[in-house]
């Protein structure tokens, strides 16, 4: 039995753990994810927060939004469904009540937003354009829980236009995150890529059901949500894997990540980063955790930069593992 | 870790939780996982029975800063429950806690009325003994569907509570609901009512919470109510467990019941 003890002392060692996403540079690579960590200082019992690669809080829009009537969240075998619905207070709260805070935990910020249309997501990202201490915006285009008919993510030519119109008004490093819920997530990449993301995060959570049989019901309040934890991860896996084929963008994976093994799964498959996400449901310290248990993994896999260790997976038919994605 | 069963299909459990058992106040509860799996994967809400200064003691003993022990009883019910039941020993469990405000807003009155439904008992025992123990007149009445489901009812006698008891099939106690029992003991008639509960503190499922929250409105009783919602996290990220909370203006918003609760004012919930 143990009783969520203080944190540990961050590692020593001598491996190098520096990322750099594009012009975003992060000083590890195990960030958490949005939608997992509320806005960080629910978490500061828990978790040293200045220890982390990057911190991506809830997503905000433009508006408050209320979310999804309950039950928003059911958990399925080995993963957990959600419908949340993009419960915020809006921008401007934002700005207010939680961004300060965010900016004094002395980790990168990632600042994740969503609108209902282009035009929200550059409104959104005008209004943060200037505001000293964001280090990088994140497009939810891919929340599964808020549909307007017209679904940003999955079409590659407006995900094209969302990250170009942001681009447009902003100066920060943008980060797309990528649905898998789409035929083919290369070419949605591709057209975040087009449209000029630093980065892209992959994925989001894969649409799910989950039904009450005997009461003839759904079981979430929405009737369907997003499925998270490790359960997707070999479907984050394979997405980070086909992204990683189709574009040079550096990769964030995130999806089901729990475990040390976990994490160099992703890397070594092409991500430059991952983000923790329902793991700090389950553990709230799994972040740190993981950050305590990579400098040895590297060393065991034998590098001494982790930057050495991405994308080096070898593929049959391949006999040399591609390099990993250059800065740009 | 010791585990009994109390009553049918229930269980209690005892841990070494010193950081939860020095530091919870009553009302609040501890997130309770079994550690390094993923089916269940995520923990579980359980109020904090009750505090111990060791794995042997039948009573709590001495100061809460002392006690390094907390009690959870639970119903078997899903998959953690289940799992949780036949948990091995050796089996390591990680909890986080305390959480929640807890009881702390219910006013003292000089007469408390609890009312339990269910499993709802567990976070009302040591509310109304620390009541009990500061000489306040402290009413348990507890309502289940038949009398197997009570357990461990001298906990409350012991803790100094008047104890009153209510089945749907009249097994045990007052043949009813948790309602019908109110009204047996406090009739809305009674005359000068010098003993009638001056406060109300409730804990059960929605339905019966909605109908004593209106039970004590009409008698015109503040009333606090715990609320039970499943959670993901426990500690305001996930924003799983919320409630419709009444706000000044007269609208609503969601609340988190595991930061913002699960102890709310009855009269502040949008019970439809």
């Amino acid at each position: 039995m143990t009783n969520a003890p203080a944190d540990s002392p961050p590692d020593g060692g001598s491996i190098d753990l520096t990322v750099h996403l594009g012009r975003l540079r992060l000083p590890n690579p195990i960030l958490v994810a949005s939608g997992t960590f509320g806005y960080a200082k629910e978490m500061v019992d828990f978790v040293d927060l200045h220890r982390l690669g990057g911190i991506v809080p809830k997503t905000i829009t433009p508006r408050p939004r209320p979310g999804n009537v309950p039950w928003r969240t059911i958990e399925t075998s080995a993963g957990l469904l959600n419908s949340i619905g993009l419960d915020n207070d809006g921008v401007e709260a934002f700005l207010r009540h939680q961004l300060p805070f965010l900016l004094g935990c002395a980790a990168p910020v990632i600042v994740s937003i969503a609108g209902a249309d282009q035009r929200e997501f550059v409104q959104i990202a005008d209004r943060l354009e200037g505001v000293p201490g964001i280090a990088a915006l994140e497009l939810n285009i891919s929340c599964p829980n808020v549909s307007h008919g017209v679904d940003l993510g999955t079409d590659p030519e407006a995900c094209r236009s969302v990250v170009a119109g942001v681009r447009g008004v902003s100066r920060l490093p943008i980060l797309a995150k990528l649905t898998p819920n789409v035929t083919s997530i290369a070419d949605v990449a591709r057209g975040a890529r087009d449209g000029g993301a630093d980065a892209l995060t992959v994925i989001n959570t894969c649409q799910g059901m989950a039904v009450d049989w005997r009461r003839r019901k759904p079981l979430l309040g929405n009737v369907v949500g997003g499925l998270s934890g490790p359960a997707i991860k070999p479907i984050a896996l394979r997405c980070v894997h086909q992204v990683r084929r189709a574009v040079d963008t550096p990769i964030i994976g995130v999806g089901g990540i729990m475990t040390i093994d976990d994490v160099m799964e992703f890397l070594v498959t092409g991500a430059s980063a991952v983000q923790v996400g329902t793991a700090s449901f389950a553990e709230p310290r799994s972040s740190t955790r993981l950050l305590d248990a990579l400098p040895a993994a590297l060393a065991e896999a034998g590098v001494t930069r982790v930057a050495d260790f991405v994308g080096t997976i070898r593929l049959p038919g391949a006999p040399q593992a591609p390099s990993s994605p250059q800065p740009h | 870790m010791s585990h009994r069963q109390t009553a049918a299909n229930t269980y209690r459990l005892r841990v070494e939780c010193p950081g939860i058992a020095a530091a919870a106040v009553a009302g609040q509860f501890a997130m309770l996982r079994i550690a390094d799996r993923v089916d269940p994967l995520l923990g579980r809400p359980l109020a904090v029975y009750d505090t111990y200064r060791s794995a042997e003691d039948d009573a709590p003993q001495g100061e809460i800063s002392e006690r390094r022990f907390a009690d959870f009883v639970y119903v078997v019910h899903g998959r953690f429950t289940t799992a949780l039941k036949s948990l091995a020993p050796g089996e390591r469990m990680t909890l986080w806690g305390p959480l929640g405000n807890g009881y702390r807003e219910v006013p003292t009155t000089g007469h408390l009325l609890l009312v339990a439904g269910g499993i709802g008992q567990t976070a009302l025992l040591t509310l109304g003994r620390d009541r009990a123990a500061a000489g306040e007149k402290v009413t348990f009445c507890w309502g289940a569907s038949r009398g197997a489901a009570f357990g461990d009812i001298d906990d409350f006698r012991r803790a100094g509570l008047d104890v009153h008891l209510a089945t749907l099939d009249g097994s045990s106690g007052k043949r009813g609901t948790v309602i019908d029992l109110l009204d047996s003991l406090f009739p809305r008639s009674g005359a000068a009512e010098t003993d009638a509960p001056r406060h109300v503190a409730c804990c059960g499922p929605d339905g019966m919470m909605a109908a004593v929250s209106r039970w004590s409105e009409g008698r015109g009783l503040g009333c606090h109510v715990s609320l039970e919602a499943p959670m993901a996290c426990g500690i305001g990220i996930c924003f799983t467990c919320v409630a419709r909370v009444k706000d000044a203006e007269g609208g609503w918003d969601y609340k988190r019941t595991c930061i913002e609760g699960p102890v709310f004012a009855a009269t502040s919930i949008d019970w439809s």
